[in-house]
């Protein structure tokens, strides 16, 4: 079972203050979307709208052409999984994943049945008779997504449920995750502020930040086109550099100058940008660190992050902003090098005073 | 790191001061209790005699025999059961829908009336035993278990306690529960309530003990002596039959009047200990 969701101009207040402000979206069947932002900025707010734990202020949700948004959580045909699991403590593993079934008055047989194939799809046969407290975070996180599953919702929802897993059992409970989504083909809901989750399981992101969208997309979409300042800022470890710049459009393609006067040839079309103020944003994957004097810009190596297959280096410029560059995983620089940054023009963006961005190669992206 | 030897001596210094003193507290504690069966176990008028003779034989079980015999202290033990185990159950049941309502539901006035609730913590019950007597004149409860019963199901404490206790159950479960398509009553029935099963504890161990012990609104509504409760029924054979039964048939009763208690104590000693320490701490 699975299920198209619409969210048409949905608004939601508590009180006087304003937490999602006019929001559309289409999740299409068997998609997994991710809901991408800060704390504070609205995600898990409209997730619980969705699961029917939050009312609709304006605005409707539908699943499968249907509204829902005045129905009980309980009728929507939608399964969570909670940060905190809520698992019941007094109830064993298999009365938790059957506690749902039993309140729609499914025969104990199917009840049965489905508990032991979800236990087998999650490798727990083992854990059935044990309460929550007799088992480890990740036991729990599997007991909560096997609740889940009993109930073969249309769709699945995620609030932020691997944050409290340590970080390898984060990165095996992930790898899980997509390929219980490969083997359920279910819509999938996924709420998270880390966004290395958010990119290796979606495939599409909605990045959202201050009770709006910033930008919805394919994970590569969302890292190689930002949309906005605050997306490529958002999105990516480390974050993008920026540099505050001047446009030079005498030539076909746009040059950007640095306040201690160098220059860096972009591949953004002149014609599409106009006079003034403007950020550029690079990657640091896109910042070559070469010999002092060979590069766009020269600084001061203040921190190294070596990571095995590459090399982290954040370099002072003259002016004190820290840009972060990448060279090779046995590179030989060291802390307090003189060393020369050499940026990538092909890769380049530009993001206007409002935070609007322009990609090298391509027209305004938004 | 090494701890100094001076320091776990001193440590074993003030363990056996410590040992010293609980042995003492305990001596002090249950010597009235070994005194009462001492005393039951006494013919009167060996006792009459020489109090002394508790402390050597011959003992006899002959109270025993009377009190089975003559007393009223079964009829009294098995009032102070019914009103003990009603109050007890009526409180749970009453306090646990309405700590379950102030923590749970949002209503108007839910603010307010909790604090008028909770008022009820600050009013004395001499404050009101006039006014309750004439209602329960007027409606007939004197003598009766309603009578009993009733006036101590109003509990400031237990409501209290038990939305305190609501309050800190994660409200994920009763979402998930929504979730999972349970009605209100199924979440507080099936969810809620059983995680509660420590408060409900302290607070039943609690209510039975003080009901049990009560002796202020059972003199006054329980005139009738096939009403009284134990503490009431005690209480009049002391002061009437004290002379010429015996102080030997009225420690015999006394027994008889503890022992449930006693049980009571030996089967939820955990629950107690546990509510105790807990109120210590809170």
């Amino acid at each position: 079972m699975t299920a198209d969701i619409e969210i048409r101009n949905v608004s939601k207040h508590f009180g006087a203050m304003s937490v999602l402000e006019d929001l559309s979206l289409s999740i299409k069947a068997r998609e997994f979307i991710v809901f991408l932002g800060p704390s504070g900025c609205g995600k898990s707010t409209l997730l619980r709208m969705i699961a029917g734990l939050e009312t609709v202020d304006s605005g409707e949700i539908a699943i499968n052409d249907q509204r829902i948004d005045h129905l009980p959580p309980g009728k929507r045909g939608i399964a969570m999984v909670f940060q905190s699991y809520a698992l019941y403590p007094h109830m064993t593993v298999r009365d938790n994943m059957a506690f749902g079934l039993e309140n729609i008055g499914v025969s104990r047989q199917v009840i049965d049945a489905r508990i032991n194939e979800a236990a087998r799809i999650l490798e727990m046969p083992h854990l059935l008779e044990r309460k929550p407290g007799q088992l480890s975070g990740g036991q729990r996180q599997r007991v909560a997504i096997g609740r889940a599953i009993v109930k073969e919702p249309k769709a699945f929802l995620f609030d932020e449920p691997l944050s409290n897993l340590d970080a390898a059992l984060r990165t095996r409970t992930r790898i899980e995750l997509a390929q219980l989504h490969q083997r359920l083909q279910s819509t999938m809901i996924f709420v998270t502020h880390d966004q290395v989750e958010a990119m290796t399981l979606a495939d599409r992101i909605v990045v959202m930040n201050n009770r709006k969208i910033e930008q919805i997309g394919s994970p590569m979409e969302i890292y190689d086109r930002p949309a906005t300042k605050f997306v490529a800022g958002f999105v990516g470890a480390p974050a993008m550099n920026f540099v505050a710049a001047t446009l030079d459009r005498s030539g076909g393609n746009a040059k950007v100058k640095f306040a201690d006067g160098m220059a860096v040839q972009t591949e953004i079309a002149s014609n599409l940008l106009t006079d003034g103020k403007c950020t550029f944003g690079i990657r640091s994957e896109d910042v070559r660190i070469v010999p002092a004097g060979q590069g766009d810009a020269d600084g001061v190596v203040d921190v190294l992050e070596r990571l095995g297959e590459r090399t982290l280096i954040y370099a002072r410029l003259g002016d004190g902003l820290q840009v972060v560059g990448s060279d090779a995983g046995n590179s030989c620089v060291t802390v307090g090098d003189k060393v020369g940054l050499a940026f990538d023009g092909k890769k380049s963006h530009l993001f206007n005073e409002a935070g609007r961005a322009w990609h090298a190669g391509e027209a305004w992206h938004g | 790191m090494s701890i100094p030897a001076t320091s776990i001596k001193g440590k074993a210094f003030g363990d056996r001061v410590l040992l010293v003193l609980v042995i003492l507290l305990s001596i002090v504690m249950i010597a009235p209790v070994l005194w009462v069966i001492g005393l039951s176990l006494k013919d009167n008028a060996e006792l009459m005699a020489d109090p002394n003779s508790v402390f050597h034989a011959p003992y006899t079980l002959k109270n025993y025999v009377n009190t089975v015999g003559t007393s009223s202290v079964f009829i009294w033990v098995r009032n102070s059961i019914i009103v003990s185990g009603g109050l007890t159950l009526g409180t749970l049941i009453l306090s646990s829908l309405a700590g379950y309502g102030f923590a749970r539901l949002n209503f108007p006035g839910r603010h307010v009336l909790f604090v008028i609730v909770l008022f009820g913590l600050a009013v004395p019950e001499q404050a009101v035993l006039v006014a309750r007597h004439q209602i329960f004149s007027v409606l007939k409860f004197h003598n009766t278990y309603p009578g009993l019963i009733l006036p101590g199901l109003s509990a400031s404490f237990g409501v209290f306690l038990m939305t305190q206790y609501f309050k800190a159950i994660p409200k994920e479960l009763d979402e998930a529960a929504m979730l999972d398509n349970a009605s209100r009553f199924r979440i507080f029935w099936k969810v809620l309530l059983p995680l509660t099963v420590p408060a409900q504890a302290t607070l039943g161990i609690f209510t039975f003990l003080g009901a049990w012990n009560d002796y202020l609104w059972p003199l006054i509504s329980a005139t009738n002596k096939d009403m009284y409760t134990l503490t009431v029924g005690m209480a009049s054979t002391q002061t009437n039959f004290a002379q010429s039964e015996g102080i030997g048939f009225l420690m015999a009763q006394a027994v008889f009047a503890g022992a449930p208690i006693l049980i009571v104590y030996l089967f939820f000693q955990k629950y107690i200990v546990t509510a105790v320490s807990g109120a210590a701490v809170r």
